[in-house]
């Protein structure tokens, strides 16, 4: 009804549904990436990370037990 | 009459005398041509009479080659063209001829220009024929194909016409290059379709057809394509007036092979029409775009004597035309003849051109149609917001305009033969039945007014639904106008629409939390904090709309009022589990029980006075217990002792510390100070058992929740409530928790004198005062003797109304010994 | 409000309930501009506009000193309540 890639079972919706609870890296506009496991996302793109790290420039530079990024910022999400 | 109350029809859209409205507001758009027609006559006030200005033409025309008619047109005598004249079979019968005649003319104009089909035709027309007509004679539209006359548009869009023109039909669906067959076939077929509002329209029923790629419009509406045969003297004579030689061959190429290139000095337009007169008024066969149709048809009637109007054939629409076939006739007129032609001539311009202003609105929507369709609109946002739950597809159908308006015209059997017609239907018909009513008068006004108020009524319902559900978290409603979905303030339009996994697979890591341990993960304590205020919530909402008292004899109201308090005792329960105070206690784990790790929260500890409320007796005791039973976790105890180094906690457990003082111990005080003596003993005893008492005696929290019982306990002996035995198990309690509190008496003040706040420990000394033996006094006067001087000293360095509140304070203790500082002066 | 569930059962089912879970605790947020707010959250919502009390915003700003050598230079300031538009966030976290 979405689109017609139904008919491989995947489209963005179904990706992102199944890859909650799994690693994933996520890139945003400004190009600093986190990676954590995927809490969850909804419709907006926002995500909940858990135990994100945040990279600036390849470089580590912070820690968050539990991290929300608003949907807007969010370039990809990519399961690792 | 819009939506939003504006008047959107441009100035330049609005007719002139009819204000805002558009030709097709009138029922009959070409009765308001013939109208306006008309009144052009009125106001010329010397209405011509055919007969008046007739100048006998007719009778001078040589009937010498009529012979070869019945060749072209079948026998007139025994068989009368009618309306349905079978152009293209009587074409046939000369068609090889007309082939040769089209190579012959080809060869001798080669180099004959192909003009574009534009408006420079319709000059070329002007310019040829009459001079003074104006370069808009309101045609312009029809040359253009992809213009779609709206003639029709009232009837084909709310389907009014029951009958399709089959002709009509089969062309619509050949889409290809008409046949010269196909043309002839439609023009019958238009011919004796049932019109009702009579021959004028002939033209309207014509012209909403879609226009064709491939189809060519001019080959209906614009000049013949004999055209460019006019005789060369004629061109040389429009030459020498300085007419522009491109004008006289604008399009004399058009690839037209049926078409009889040499023969027929075909018909300019306006010469069609009766030169020396208005047409007769009451048969009003005379609506302009009707003369549109014509000239091609006179064209393919193949006269072989151009210098004759056809005048004696009675066929077709065109047939009681007085014709003017050639610019030479015109030529020949006498000077009063041209002069009243040309007048004619220029009052049919005139005219023309207030139809082209008046059609200038057609196929735009009239404020009504737009407000029909925010009606539709609206319908539908009422549809779904009132059952957005319920989205199954009977209810679609049902809640489906076009689908209730295709059932009921085609009466096709509802596949639900029960279903009451749906709403939609009901205002579709409603609605038809008045522009139906509206036919022929000027009801528009009132209607119009209908179309507000029930707007305004629909409006209002769409609030209400919107009232009702104000949770709906967003409207998507794929309905006949395709997909609209809504977003607002508190849900904005999702651009992704995630399928949660339900259960099962996808959701690893979301189950893998729902472990005991997890219970006091930071996550799911707060997730619980968040249970316990949906359901603290709904529980006050419960409150506010609690059922007055029920009368005793209203059955229905005391029913609603046991529905109400099932209700409250369902909810109440639900907010008992999230408490989750009844979860087993697990001795020596390192997690804290999760009520007590509830109860670290800041939010946690606001809550309480709020659940008080909604809590009987024997759930605050259970709360009660938890707490003093945990006493040495709470969070307000533990992290309560300053570090060595420190004279005091940090920010934020001394405002923990303050938070728990102000939101929760006031609703434990306020069970405490109604419980019966056996729990306080029961609650003392506790403490003494499961807690480290001097520990919890160094902190405030610990030392407000003692006072607590020990001040009950006092008001319960001075009241006499007491029992001997009761009593005597108290004084037991009370003696091991001196005994166990002596050593350490000079220790519970906060560590300096400077800080101040040690109102609560001179509480405390004085509600252990109090109940102790005389010997125990003595004990705890030696015990505390020190800071009590030290206050007293510090208490006159300081000014004059803190050192009376310090002294107070320490008075509290000392008078409930039977002393008083004033006696340490 | 909108989920009903008994508490418990759910963790995080959806990114903004991560939020919800951090109303009245300490928030981290990082906003556009190289900025950083630390502060309790007392409101949000679906935009991610924010409330926060006792405010720590922190900017971060790039300076070149007179050997065109970047630093980085920090502002603090101290708000006690803040009203932050949501389309300014970036990231937002509790801060346990």
């Amino acid at each position: 009804m979405e689109n017609g890639a139904s008919s491989e079972g995947k489209d963005p919706s179904t990706f992102l549904g199944e890859i909650i609870g799994a690693p994933v890296t996520v890139k945003l506009n400004s190009g600093v990436v986190y990676k954590g496991e995927l809490q969850s996302v909804d419709g907006y793109m926002n995500i909940a990370l858990e135990k994100s790290q945040e990279y600036v420039s390849g470089q580590l530079t912070r820690s968050y037990g539990d991290a929300f990024i608003r949907g807007n910022n969010v370039l990809y999400i990519a399961a690792v | 009459m819009s939506f939003f109350g504006f008047d959107t029809t441009l100035p330049r859209d609005r007719a002139p005398q009819g204000g805002q409205r558009g030709i097709f507001d009138t029922p009959d758009p070409f009765a308001e041509v013939i109208r306006s027609k008309a009144e052009a006559h009125h106001d010329d006030d010397d209405v011509l009479d055919f007969e008046d200005t007739y100048d006998g033409l007719g009778n001078q025309l040589t009937d010498e080659q009529d012979a070869f008619n019945d060749d072209t047109f079948g026998d007139v005598e025994t068989a009368p063209v009618g309306k349905d004249f079978d152009f293209f079979g009587k074409t046939a019968q000369v068609s090889e001829v007309i082939g040769e005649e089209q190579v012959r003319y080809n060869l001798n104009n080669p180099q004959a220009p192909v003009a574009p089909v534009t408006e420079t035709e319709t000059t070329t027309v002007a310019s040829n024929t009459v001079l003074q007509q104006p370069r808009r004679t309101g045609y312009e539209k029809y040359h253009d194909p992809g213009y779609i006359p709206d003639l029709q548009a009232k009837s084909s869009v709310w389907n009014m016409s029951s009958k399709v023109d089959p002709a009509f039909q089969a062309m619509s669906q050949a889409r290809k290059m008409m046949s010269l067959e196909e043309v002839e076939a439609q023009l019958r077929g238009q011919g004796i379709a049932p019109m009702p509002s009579g021959p004028q329209m002939l033209l309207a029923q014509q012209a909403p057809e879609p226009p064709h790629p491939f189809q060519r419009p001019q080959q209906l509406h614009t000049l013949p394509d004999g055209f460019g045969q006019l005789p060369p003297e004629y061109l040389q004579a429009q030459f020498a007036r300085g007419v522009p030689p491109h004008l006289l061959h604008p399009q004399t190429m058009a690839p037209e092979p049926f078409l009889p290139p040499a023969h027929t000095p075909s018909i300019p337009l306006h010469l069609l029409q009766n030169p020396n007169g208005p047409p007769p008024p009451p048969p009003p066969h005379m609506g302009p775009p009707q003369h549109q149709a014509v000239p091609p048809r006179g064209q393919h009637q193949q006269q072989q004597h151009p210098q004759q109007p056809p005048q004696q054939h009675n066929r077709g629409s065109s047939a009681q035309l007085p014709l003017i076939t050639n610019p030479q006739q015109l030529m020949n007129l006498t000077e009063e003849q041209r002069v009243v032609y040309l007048m004619e001539d220029a009052k049919r311009a005139k005219r023309n051109h207030k139809i082209f202003l008046l059609s200038r609105g057609n196929g735009l929507m009239t404020p009504q149609d737009k407000n029909f369709i925010t009606r539709i609109q609206l319908q539908q946002l009422v549809a779904a917001a009132g059952n957005v739950a319920d989205n199954d597809s009977e209810t679609v159908l049902a809640e489906d305009f076009y689908y209730q308006v295709y059932s009921q015209i085609r009466g096709a059997p509802r596949q639900h033969p029960h279903q009451p017609l749906g709403h939609f239907a009901q205002t579709y018909l409603l609605q038809t039945g008045n522009r139906v009513g509206g036919h022929g008068s000027r009801k528009n006004a009132q209607s119009g007014d209908n179309h507000m108020q029930r707007m305004q009524q629909q409006v209002q319902r769409a609030v209400e639904a919107a009232k009702a559900k104000p949770k709906n978290k967003q409207l998507i409603i794929e309905g006949s106008l395709g997909k609209i979905s809504f977003g607002n303030a508190k849900a904005p339009k999702p651009s992704l629409n995630i399928k949660r996994p339900e259960s099962s697979e996808g959701g690893k890591a979301t189950k893998k939390p729902q472990t005991d341990l997890s219970l006091s993960d930071r996550k799911s304590i707060l997730t619980n904090i968040e249970g316990v205020y949906n359901t603290l919530m709904e529980l006050e909402d419960m409150e506010r709309t609690m059922p007055p008292p029920p009368d005793e004899n209203d059955p229905e109201a005391i029913q609603n009022h046991m529905e109400w308090r099932q209700n409250v005792r369902s909810l109440n329960q639900k907010l008992w589990l999230a408490l989750k105070v009844m979860e087993p206690i697990v001795p020596n784990s390192n997690t804290p029980h999760p009520f007590i790790a509830f109860l670290s929260y800041p939010k946690g500890k606001k809550a309480i006075p709020r659940i008080f409320r909604h809590i009987d007796q024997e759930q605050r005791v259970t709360i009660l217990t938890m707490i003093v039973v945990h006493l040495d976790t709470l969070d307000v105890v533990r992290r309560a002792h300053s570090v060595p180094g420190e004279t005091q906690p940090s920010l934020a457990v001394r405002e923990a510390i303050d938070l728990f003082s102000q939101a929760v111990l006031p609703s434990l005080l306020g069970y405490v100070s109604e419980a019966p003596f056996n729990i306080i003993i029961g609650l003392l005893g506790l403490v003494i058992a499961q807690t480290h008492v001097p520990f919890v005696a160094k902190t405030r929290i610990g030392l407000g929740i003692l006072t607590m019982l020990l001040s009950r306990a006092e008001i319960v002996k001075e009241a006499g409530q007491a029992s001997e035995r009761d009593w005597q198990q108290w004084v037991e309690k009370f003696n091991v928790l001196f005994d166990t509190l002596e050593p350490t008496f000079g220790d519970i003040f906060p560590n300096s004198i400077n800080t101040g706040d040690d109102m609560y420990v001179w509480q405390f000394l004085a509600a252990t005062g109090i109940g102790a033996s005389p010997e125990q006094q003595q004990r705890l006067v030696i015990a505390v003797k020190d800071r009590v001087m030290e206050t007293v000293s510090h208490s006159k360095t300081l000014p004059a109304d803190m050192a009376s509140q310090r002294l107070g304070n320490v008075n509290l203790f000392m008078r409930a010994i039977g002393l008083d500082v004033e006696l340490l002066g | 409000m909108a989920d009903s569930d008994d508490a418990g059962t759910s963790s995080v089912s959806e990114p903004l309930d991560l939020v919800r879970l951090s109303l009245d605790e300490v928030v981290f947020v990082k906003l556009r501009g190289d900025r950083e707010l630390k502060g309790r959250l007392h409101a949000y919502d679906s935009h991610c506009n924010l409330v926060l009390g006792d405010v720590e915003e922190t900017i971060y700003v790039v300076e070149e000193d007179e050997n065109e050598q970047e630093t980085v230079r920090t502002i603090k300031k101290q708000e006690e309540m803040l009203f932050v538009r949501g389309d300014s966030v970036v990231l937002i976290s509790p801060q346990a």
